[in-house]
């Protein structure tokens, strides 16, 4: 094998430096901390109690279990739609910048600010939604103020958001593909369904891969969308509480930052677990 | 490909070691300093930095009063940094303790925020300068201050802080529904609360709700202390006191004639657009209340149904790692802060209570005509209660919010509010022992 250039370490030192001082770091801090008790300025040792804790806390459980529930459902379903509406816009509209544009629209929009616009169209009693709604017959749950619709909520919520982002990149995919495939295809007589399962799909893949790598670990990280609909609250009696927002509330309001971070190590874990269970996934459907 | 690996290793290793040893400088100089000898004037140019939670009004109310001060001191110079809300200020406080010396001279905290930096003797004891005859007043007593509120700005016995930004719970109250709906007296005792709000909703035909609470941690806090139980980690979250307390609100929300702020977290809202006919909340929200309501109704403020009302808002805390000037000069600016003539302004502009006795019962405060709250005060605190300072007591009574928010949507779903209670109780313990 040949050795690397010995050059190369200097190009690479800035980015070395800076991932182990902010990326590497703090993850061992992190796992040093989730040993230790008392606040920040006096911590001491107290081995696995912090671990303990956490698994006998029923608001951590919550915490896991939302987001769970919240990676789950919201990012195949997010991605899915953004599928059949990226593949519309190629194959079917015609100002197609002009709808991506408007697409896009959202990603750069901040968050907090599209939140607070969803909590006066999700209110149960003048929310435009439930307007609809009844207009409809339907029947019109409280999203914001009734603990059990919280997680539904920041489902529907979370599915709109990320639409914006995975739209464009897959537009970029879909533009890639060899037009001649479906020239071939065509000229074989193959229907449309034929086109978009056999030529469009497994060429989709490897960009679907990324997408649901990228999609799956926001999720897991999901805190704004929650902090910005639920008016600064997880949601009413902290019914959408999230993994985050348990470690923020335990690290910086309670003032208990070993518990705080060993949630931490073991968001970090169950993250770690699922990409790669996900890469594993990826390889077989990709390396058939 | 192995010499690489080491490399990495050895950088990751190097690292971890400065970060550590650059956390491990800040915590060596907090020693105590409680003996030192308190300066009778300012000399030097000398500048204090104050971390506060104050927006709109406040926050410019707060700089008027500086300016005052400065102005009077022209040695003393105060830096007024906002850290945005309450919140916030805690997270900032939390995180730099850690660091001492980038930690202001003195900060607005709650004293459950810094019951942490107390034990660690971060803290300046105020009594030394409370009875310093220069820059303090001689004595507690000669200072003015209401004993309840010095009371509760101590941690552990300890007079850490001096009380700044005070309010109390009042009830206000929609006057011309109380005239429309034939309610000739305004209710004292929380039965009284039920019956009228019963009253209004019944002859409203359900369209008015009867009545609500801002903030559920203090309804259950209060609710117990009235039932003759101090909110403490002996509380039995499932016990018959505490089922009373829950189940009082629990039946008028089934009922429909009382109801919750929700995530719009207060009723001050609904309250101005005729959908709530009074509610329970903070004093110093009246001009909210004042700007929602307009001109379309006459609204009013009463004590708050029941014995106690609770006192909220923030105290001023010195931190120990600043010269003896700086702490000096910040007390001063602390005295000059709480002083009648301060303290009149303050109340005024903002709606929090003077925590200056002579302001309460003063005829100029009292003749202040254009907020409801200073004729009623007097009477509104009689029986002033505040979370009691100890372990987990800021964290246990946080959790109280959600845990009242889950039995209350349960009972507006018509459920049995049992189970809620049940986990609750787990909550409510867990939050405490950790």
């Amino acid at each position: 094998m040949r050795s690397n250039q010995k050059k190369a370490w200097l190009f690479l030192a800035p980015t070395i430096i800076f991932v182990t001082f902010f990326s590497i770091y703090p993850i061992l801090r992190a796992f040093v901390m989730s040993f230790q008790s008392g606040p920040l300025i006096n911590l001491n040792w107290t081995g696995f109690s912090n671990y303990q804790y956490i698994f006998s806390d029923p608001e951590f459980w919550r915490a896991i279990r939302n987001t769970i529930l919240y990676a789950l459902i919201s990012v195949p379903v997010a991605l899915a739609i953004s599928i059949m509406l990226a593949w519309f816009i190629f194959s079917k509209v015609k100002h197609k910048s002009f709808f991506e544009t408007t697409f896009f629209m959202p990603y750069v929009t901040s968050t907090i600010a599209i939140g607070i616009v969803f909590r006066y169209i999700f209110n149960g009693e003048y929310g435009m939604l439930n307007f609809l709604l009844r207009a409809l017959h339907l029947p019109a749950p409280n999203w914001i103020d009734d603990p059990s619709m919280s997680l539904t909520t920041i489902i529907i919520f979370g599915v709109w958001t990320s639409l914006a982002f995975n739209i464009v990149i897959l537009m970029g995919a879909l533009r890639n593909i060899d037009p001649n495939y479906y020239t071939i295809a065509d000229m074989y007589g193959a229907t449309g369904t034929e086109r978009f399962w056999r030529i469009t799909m497994p060429q989709l893949v490897p960009t679907i891969a990324f997408l649901l790598t990228m999609n799956i670990i926001a999720a897991f990280k999901i805190y704004t969308s929650v902090y910005a609909l639920f008016n600064g609250q997880a949601g009413v009696g902290n019914s959408a509480t999230t993994a985050v927002f348990y470690i923020y509330n335990k690290f910086q309001i309670v003032g208990t930052p070993g518990v705080a971070m060993a949630a931490t190590v073991i968001l970090f874990l169950i993250i770690m677990f699922v990409t790669f269970l996900q890469r594993k996934m990826m390889k077989k459907i990709g390396g058939r | 490909m192995k010499f690489s690996k080491k490399l990495a290793m050895a950088a990751v290793a190097a690292l971890a070691l400065v970060g550590t040893a650059a956390c491990s400088n800040g915590g060596s100089n907090s020693s105590s300093s409680s003996s030192e000898k308190i300066p009778s004037k300012i000399t030097k140019k000398t500048t204090v930095v104050f971390w506060n939670a104050m927006p709109g009004v406040q926050g410019s109310t707060l700089k008027q009063l500086t300016n005052e001060f400065e102005k009077k001191n022209p040695k003393i110079n105060v830096k007024l940094e906002n850290q945005g809300d309450y919140n916030d200020l805690q997270a900032k406080i939390n995180s730099t303790l850690q660091s001492p010396n980038n930690l202001p001279t003195i900060t607005q905290a709650y004293p459950g925020w810094l019951w942490n930096a107390a034990q660690n003797k971060m803290l300046v004891n105020m009594t030394p300068y409370i009875n310093n005859k220069n820059v303090g007043w001689g004595s507690a007593k000669a200072s003015g201050i209401r004993t309840e509120l010095l009371d509760g700005a101590k941690i552990k016995g300890t007079q850490y802080g001096i009380p700044f930004n005070k309010s109390i719970e009042t009830l206000t109250y929609n006057a011309d529904m109380f005239k429309k709906y034939g309610i000739k007296k305004v209710p004292t005792t929380m039965d009284e609360l039920k019956q009228v709000s019963e009253t209004i909703y019944k002859k409203s035909n359900h369209k008015v709700v009867g009545a609500g609470f801002d903030s559920l941690s203090n309804y259950y806090t209060l609710g117990l202390k009235n039932e003759g139980v101090n909110f403490s980690d002996k509380v039995n979250f499932s016990g018959a006191a505490s089922k009373k307390v829950i189940n009082y609100y629990a039946d008028g929300i089934k009922k429909g004639y009382f109801r919750v702020a929700g995530s719009e977290h207060y009723l001050s809202g609904p309250f101005a657009n005729e959908k709530v006919a009074m509610f329970i909340g903070t004093s110093a929200g009246e001009g909210f209340v004042k700007q929602g309501v307009g001109n379309k109704f006459t609204y009013d403020v009463a004590p708050r149904p029941g014995k106690y009302t609770m006192q909220q808002g923030t105290d001023i805390y010195m931190f120990n790692h600043a010269t003896a000037d700086q702490k000096a000069a910040a007390f001063k600016y602390i005295k000059f802060l709480v002083s009648k003539s301060s303290q009149l302004k303050w109340a005024n502009a903002t709606g929090y209570i003077p925590v200056n006795e002579s302001v309460v019962t003063s005829n100029e405060y009292k003749n202040n005509k254009s907020t409801k709250l200073p004729a009623k005060l007097e009477d509104s605190m009689k029986h002033l209660y505040s979370v009691p300072v100890s372990k987990n007591s800021n964290a246990a009574y946080q959790q109280l919010n959600s845990i009242m928010q889950n039995i209350l949507s349960a009972a507006q779903k018509g459920q049995n509010v049992n189970s809620q209670i049940n986990a609750g109780k787990q909550k409510f313990d867990a939050a405490w022992k950790q």
